[in-house]
């Protein structure tokens, strides 16, 4: 801090360093204070922790001990792992879609999770793996996002901040932090997509599909993509790959949430109930083909086991 | 080597050329000359009866068992001989709780009698062993087919009976019972009539020493209904029973 | 991950007025994956028993012929149909049999059996994995959802309810209760057993 007996001390070398850095240094350590669990009546000085850490020898050690769930599927500290969220580049912009669906083990605590985070109105976090990880770290990007832009006088670039987002996690490796992001917006490149996790992996790409309803997304998706989709056939494409991963994965469902980020900004699209776009279809959106998802349902009286009234005949 | 069967009369039962089992003919010699038992179906109940005949004064008849419970619905009664009786009513006891401890309750009259009737059918066609020398009367009570009166020979074959005797005096004994049997006769008709036919033939005097009797009872449907809202702590209300010697005096007196 | 949960699925039978329900849901899973979704898991045992199963699908099947195998051999011998009772007791005993390495099913049976008056009596049971028998008054539940089951169950039923009333909280049962379970759900199928006939229906469920 610039203290009185700092501003008016011998310039050494060594204090002219200090006094350069006082000054240059950004509000980093301050952000945390105010940030953290001390919720901004913690003490305001530098170098304060924002997080307690387990009092033992080897931190890393013992919370991989108790977290990582991968290993030890009886570990104290379950994360929510169930989940479908996709994101696609394409000429139009960046759909993302996700589902809502939170499961404590077999139990599905909540249908209505919010697993789009909006960081600012250029940029959308989507969330797999811990929910409290993806919404602490998102919101935190989104304060460095709105400091980059009072600092450089410009939007940050997709590509900076999920690689800020993706270097902070990695300062936490092995610590437990479990997130599976995609970090989607549209900058002076065009539309981008960036997938960040936990273990550090930075990817960039088209298109990305994270959770445990990923594989049944990315069949449809992959099936129906094109670099020259139209606004309307990306949303519907990314609304019937959300269904299927809620149809066939046991921990993904209930309801789609969908986004699409254009060049002014996202847009939240609409909420789609699954066993509604199941029996229904999703109703009257634009893309929508107005024909129910579900397959007993689209091929009904035109199966084998159920044959149309002229082949029976 | 026994005298009348020849060459067919081993241990092990084969046929005869002209189609007999002289094993079964001769277990069936040992059956008539047992003392006689007999069994009546009354329109409330069942009685079986027996004379118990002892060749010495000496002997202690107090533990002598001719009629036996199988399984609290369940009784029998035998004539022939009395070893291989003992060894069926044993095999006959561990069935009825095998079938308990599948279903939760005991057999039905005809499902016992037909598990007898196997132990004794596989007898005929087993080496090394020769037919048991009994035949038997199984009398019992089951929800579906209520009061029944199952008769099973050496050979394994079984037949239901209204009434019917086996033993020494069975001829005499049945030709009676034919004349005095009808319908709608009652259990306590029925005990009298089986002590009157046994009266027939009879050797000597007739006490609660010497005779056995064992009866079923018709629960009433109440009863019925309540045994099978039972919990599985309470013990099922025993339909057949032996009557006491008290009991007994009490119908000779009669 | 248990066993037990490797197909999901779960089972459910309520007692009303002269009659039972059962019912079940209709998924068969491979762990997350949903592979059908018309994998029925209660089957008629007698005109008046249905036998329902949850648990590991393979023995599921396999027991459904097991018990089908020692009832027809039963209604051979005994010249009757089981009764409700003696059909509990053979399932149980049929489970314990494989003490040390049981099958991986929780069975539900429910049934009418008939008075000294001519009156049907509604029973239901279910059991554990290796035969352990709870009779109960009023409902039973078994499968991946049962905790959720008896939650719903608990607040939804009450005594002497028609057939009508008794089919529509046994739906409301299963479906709220699976709505809550990853592992159950996908439709539904309940059978109405009255003494002169069951009625089947099959219920569209969430399909997530």
């Amino acid at each position: 801090m610039n203290t009185f007996v700092n501003q008016f001390s011998t310039s050494s070398a060594l204090s002219v360093i200090k006094k350069a850095q006082a000054v240059t240094d950004d509000d980093e350590e301050f952000s945390d204070a105010a940030w953290g669990s001390e919720a901004g009546f913690g003490s305001l000085a530098k170098g304060v922790p924002s997080f307690s850490v387990p009092a033992v020898q080897d931190p890393t050690s013992f919370l991989r001990l108790h977290t990582d769930d991968h290993a030890d599927p009886n570990c104290r500290i379950k994360i929510q792992h169930g989940t479908t969220t996709l994101a696609f580049r394409f000429q139009g912009g960046v759909i993302v879609a996700v589902d809502s669906r939170a499961t404590a083990g077999s139990y599905i605590a909540s249908g209505t999770v919010k697993k789009v985070i909006e960081i600012n109105p250029y940029l959308l976090g989507t969330m797999a793996g811990g929910a409290a990880d993806c919404q602490y770290w998102e919101t935190y990007l989104g304060i460095q996002c709105r400091l980059h832009e009072l600092r450089n006088r410009e939007r940050i670039s997709v590509a900076a901040a999920s690689k800020y987002l993706s270097n902070l996690v990695y300062g936490y490796k092995g610590m437990g932090l479990s997130m599976g992001t995609m970090i989607c917006g549209w900058d002076k490149t065009g539309p981008a997509v960036f997938y960040v996790d936990s273990d550090g992996s930075r990817l960039k790409g088209d298109l990305f599909s994270v959770g445990s309803g990923s594989t049944f997304a990315y069949g449809v998706l992959d099936q129906g993509y094109r670099w020259d989709l139209t606004d309307e056939e990306a949303q519907e494409l990314g609304r019937r790959s959300i269904y299927a991963a809620g149809h066939r994965d046991a921990f993904s469902g209930n309801t789609c949430n969908l986004y699409h980020v254009k060049e002014d900004g996202w847009r939240f699209i609409g909420n789609y109930d699954i066993t509604k776009m199941h029996y229904d279809g999703p109703g009257d959106v634009p893309g929508s083909t107005k024909v129910a998802y579900g397959y007993d349902v689209r091929v009904e009286g035109r199966t084998s086991s159920n044959p149309p009234v002229a082949a029976a005949a | 080597m026994a005298t009348d069967g020849g060459a067919y009369s081993y241990s092990l039962t084969v046929f005869s050329p002209s189609g007999k089992l002289v094993q079964i003919e001769h277990a069936l010699a040992a059956v008539a000359g047992g003392t006689t038992s007999l069994g009546i179906k009354a329109s409330n109940g069942i009685v079986i009866a027996t004379e118990k005949k002892t060749s010495s004064i000496l002997i202690d008849d107090s533990m002598l068992d001719k009629v036996c419970v199988i399984c609290p619905n369940i009784g029998i009664v035998y004539s022939g001989m009395g070893p291989d009786f003992r060894v069926l009513v044993a095999k006959a006891r561990k069935s009825a709780q095998a079938y308990w401890k599948i279903y939760g309750e005991y057999p039905p009259t005809r499902v016992l009698t037909q598990e007898i009737a196997t132990v004794m059918q596989q007898a005929t066609q087993s080496g090394g062993v020769r037919p048991y020398g009994v035949s038997l009367l199984v009398a019992g009570w089951d929800v579906n087919r209520g009061p029944s009166l199952y008769q099973v020979d050496p050979s394994g074959s079984y037949w239901a009976w209204k009434a019917s005797a086996i033993g020494k005096n069975m001829v005499n004994a049945k030709t009676f019972l034919e004349k005095r049997y009808n319908d709608d006769i009652s259990l306590e008709d029925a005990i009298h009539t089986a002590l009157l036919t046994l009266k027939e033939g009879f050797e000597g005097q007739m006490t609660e020493k010497t005779i056995e009797i064992g009866v079923v009872t018709v629960p009433t449907p109440t009863e019925i209904d309540a045994e099978r809202m039972a919990g599985p702590n309470d013990r099922p209300k025993p339909t057949f029973r032996k009557l006491s010697e008290e009991e007994v005096r009490d119908y000779l007196a009669l | 991950m248990s066993i037990m949960e490797y197909n999901g699925g779960s089972v459910i039978a309520m007692v009303g007025k002269g009659c039972v329900a059962i019912g079940s849901d209709l998924r068969l899973g491979n762990q997350a994956l949903t592979v059908a979704t018309n994998f029925e898991k209660v089957f008629p045992v007698t005109d008046r028993i249905y036998l329902g199963m949850s648990g590991l699908a393979t023995d599921v099947a396999t027991l459904r012929e097991q018990f089908r195998f020692r009832v027809n051999m039963y209604q051979i011998k005994e010249e009757r149909d089981i009764e409700p009772e003696a059909f509990a007791h053979l399932v149980s005993s049929t489970l314990y049999e494989r003490r040390f390495g049981p099958y991986f099913i929780e069975p539900v049976i429910g049934g009418l059996w008939k008075t000294q008056g001519g009156e049907y009596k509604p029973y239901i049971a279910a059991a554990d994995l290796i035969g352990c028998l709870n009779f109960a008054k009023d409902f039973v539940v078994a499968g991946t959802a049962s905790e959720k089951l008896f939650g719903v169950a608990e607040g939804l039923w009450e005594p002497d309810l028609e057939p009508e009333d008794l089919f529509e909280t046994i739906s409301q049962t299963l479906m709220n209760g699976v709505d809550r379970d990853a592992y159950s759900g996908w439709g539904a199928i309940i059978h109405i057993v009255t003494p002169d006939k069951v009625v089947t229906r099959t219920l569209k469920g969430r399909m997530d």
